[in-house]
């Protein structure tokens, strides 16, 4: 697909877009500068050591994280011990969630008395707050990390599991009329039917899923072994370095967007023909 | 009642009935015995709600039919053959929006009895004959309605069946595209030198495209005629519409349906074969 080509009518409009979307871009950017504007000037004025000034918080960042030699691309040694496990832990429990939600989500949508039998259950487990079932992680998976991604995990594939059931379910049935007119297999079906058909609804659920993660993430962090980014904020806010407690927050903040951004845009990639067929030419 | 022909018949109904069971049971088909020959254009024409789709649906193997058998090219149908292709009314809901026109197509092409060369050389080959070479690579939500009832024709064709069913594909274009598609499938029958079933409600479109027109009762349905279409050929939308012939045709047929839809299915008179002139 070509933006600049008009001749098939509709996509004519891309450019205009384009232009509102960078728009957009910069209002959300502008509100977010004031915010960080408002806090600074107000952190002065109120000159509370619970509520430093933004700037100060930016400097303790870039000093915990962002200090480090050329050849390391400026990162620090914090950045291993403190960013990357919990960055592993949380990919790692997210990805199994998916795996494992996308595939029993098709084995449920796509039988009818399976989702009968099972779908009580999974309402009624995912309505558990997943903190609630800390002790019994302890338990049986200790206090480290295997506690930790099995949390995550069971934490979030019930969105997963649940937007593939129903995207399973709405799959045109021309479509897999289409697919038996001619002659698909088995993994034809799954693999250029059913999943593709299913893949925006099952993308929402991943996105819902990753903030969920990233929440689950930092519960997990402050109980157990100390490590992560969880245990340097609660950590230091015993020791009341509120500095240090600030920067952990503003990183689960940054991490959370630039996560859910990156999905965004795999998302749009793979479903861009969703959006398309949805907006509708003819 | 056989089609009689030099012909050999590529596709055999021999006593097609379906009901629907449940709460309310319904009879959709009561005995269909009819037969397509090799190379023939067969249209079927009936009133609405005559079981056409069940019927098509049956023939297909999509469904198996509650009674009679269907005989492609003496093998009973069971299951989709591979010699058969449907194209569908819902052109939007059949082709996979996820997919170019090209790829739509490509992917009904078995990728391991075809090489890459083949592959595209029947993708090129197919939408050349609908016309849509340029639009390769559009999505099908880019095109207009008929054009992409064209897609779903190239890629009937790309898959290279012997026999192409056809399920009322015009039935939501506009007059003068159904027009452009009517002759686009005349072009491709002589191009591709498929047979096709054509089900269709128009009566005009019906005797346009066929050499045989069999018209449908009421549900649950039969044969009520079995009329054959001698009109000259190249067919011509305008001059082919005015010959007396055309238009007593169409007539006779207009005049079978308005009374299935007006009187009460009797005793289907099976085997009523008749022909004009």
């Amino acid at each position: 697909m070509t933006a600049t080509d008009t001749s098939w009518g509709g996509v004519a409009q891309r450019p205009r877009r384009d232009f509102r979307r960078l728009r957009e871009f910069a209002a959300r950017w502008g509100a977010l500068f004031a915010l960080g504007v408002v806090w600074e000037i107000a952190a002065r004025i109120a000159d509370s050591i619970y509520f430093p000034p933004i700037s100060r918080i930016m400097h303790r960042f870039v000093e915990l994280w962002l200090s480090g030699p050329p050849n390391t691309l400026f990162l620090t040694e914090g950045v291993a011990t403190d960013i990357v496990p919990s960055l592993t832990r949380m990919l790692g429990g997210w990805s199994i969630a998916v795996v494992l939600g996308v595939l029993l989500g098709v084995a449920i949508g796509r039988s009818r008395t399976l989702g009968d039998f099972v779908e009580p259950i999974i309402h009624f487990v995912r309505a558990i707050p997943p903190p609630a079932l800390i002790p019994i992680f302890f338990i049986l998976l200790g206090i480290g990390n295997e506690m930790r991604v099995s949390l995550i995990a069971f934490a979030v594939i019930w969105p997963v599991l649940l937007n593939t059931i129903d995207g399973v379910r709405s799959v045109e049935t021309l479509h897999l009329d289409t697919g038996r007119v001619f002659e698909f297999d088995r993994r034809k079906v799954f693999f250029g039917i059913v999943l593709p058909s299913a893949a925006p609804k099952i993308f929402a659920g991943m996105r819902v899923s990753l903030s969920v993660a990233l929440i689950v993430m930092v519960i997990s962090e402050m109980v157990g072994r100390p490590d992560g980014i969880g245990s340097v904020i609660l950590g230091a806010q015993r020791t009341f370095r509120m500095l240090d407690m600030w920067s952990g927050i503003l990183l689960l903040g940054i991490l959370g967007y630039v996560l859910n951004a990156l999905l965004a845009l795999v998302e749009s990639r793979v479903t861009k023909w969703h959006r398309g067929a949805r907006e509708g030419v003819s | 009642m056989s089609v009689t022909t030099t012909r050999t018949d590529l596709l055999t109904i021999e006593g097609l009935g379906h009901v629907y069971e449940g709460k309310q049971r319904h009879e959709a088909i009561g005995r269909l015995d009819f037969a397509v020959p090799e190379g023939a254009f067969v249209s079927i024409v009936g009133p609405s709600g005559c079981g056409k789709t069940t019927m098509l649906r049956c023939l297909s193997g999509l469904m198996s039919p509650t009674r009679g058998t269907v005989l492609l090219g003496g093998a009973p149908v069971i299951g989709v053959p591979r010699d058969l292709a449907l194209v569908f009314q819902d052109y939007s809901r059949s082709l996979f929006p996820w997919r170019t026109v090209a790829g739509n197509i490509a992917f009904v092409l078995p990728r391991k009895q075809l090489s890459a060369a083949e592959r595209k050389e029947r993708i090129d080959e197919s939408l050349d004959a609908v016309g849509l070479s340029a639009a390769a690579d559009k999505y099908p939500w880019q095109l207009s309605g008929g054009m992409q009832q064209r897609v779903a024709i190239a890629r009937a064709l790309a898959y290279r069946p012997t026999i192409l069913l056809m399920d009322e594909p015009f039935a939501s274009v506009d007059a003068q595209t159904r027009a452009e598609l009517e002759d686009l499938m005349l072009a491709v029958r002589q191009r591709f030198g498929m047979t096709i079933l054509f089900v269709t409600h128009d009566i005009d479109e019906s005797v346009y495209l066929a050499d045989r027109v069999l018209v449908l009762s009421k549900s649950p349905s039969t044969i009520v005629a079995s009329l054959e279409v001698n009109l000259p050929s190249p067919r011509d939308q305008v001059g082919t519409r005015e010959l007396d012939d055309f238009v007593q045709l169409r007539s006779k047929i207009a005049r079978m349906i308005r009374d299935q839809s007006t009187r009460r299915p009797s005793a289907p008179a099976i085997g009523d074969s008749e022909s004009p002139s």
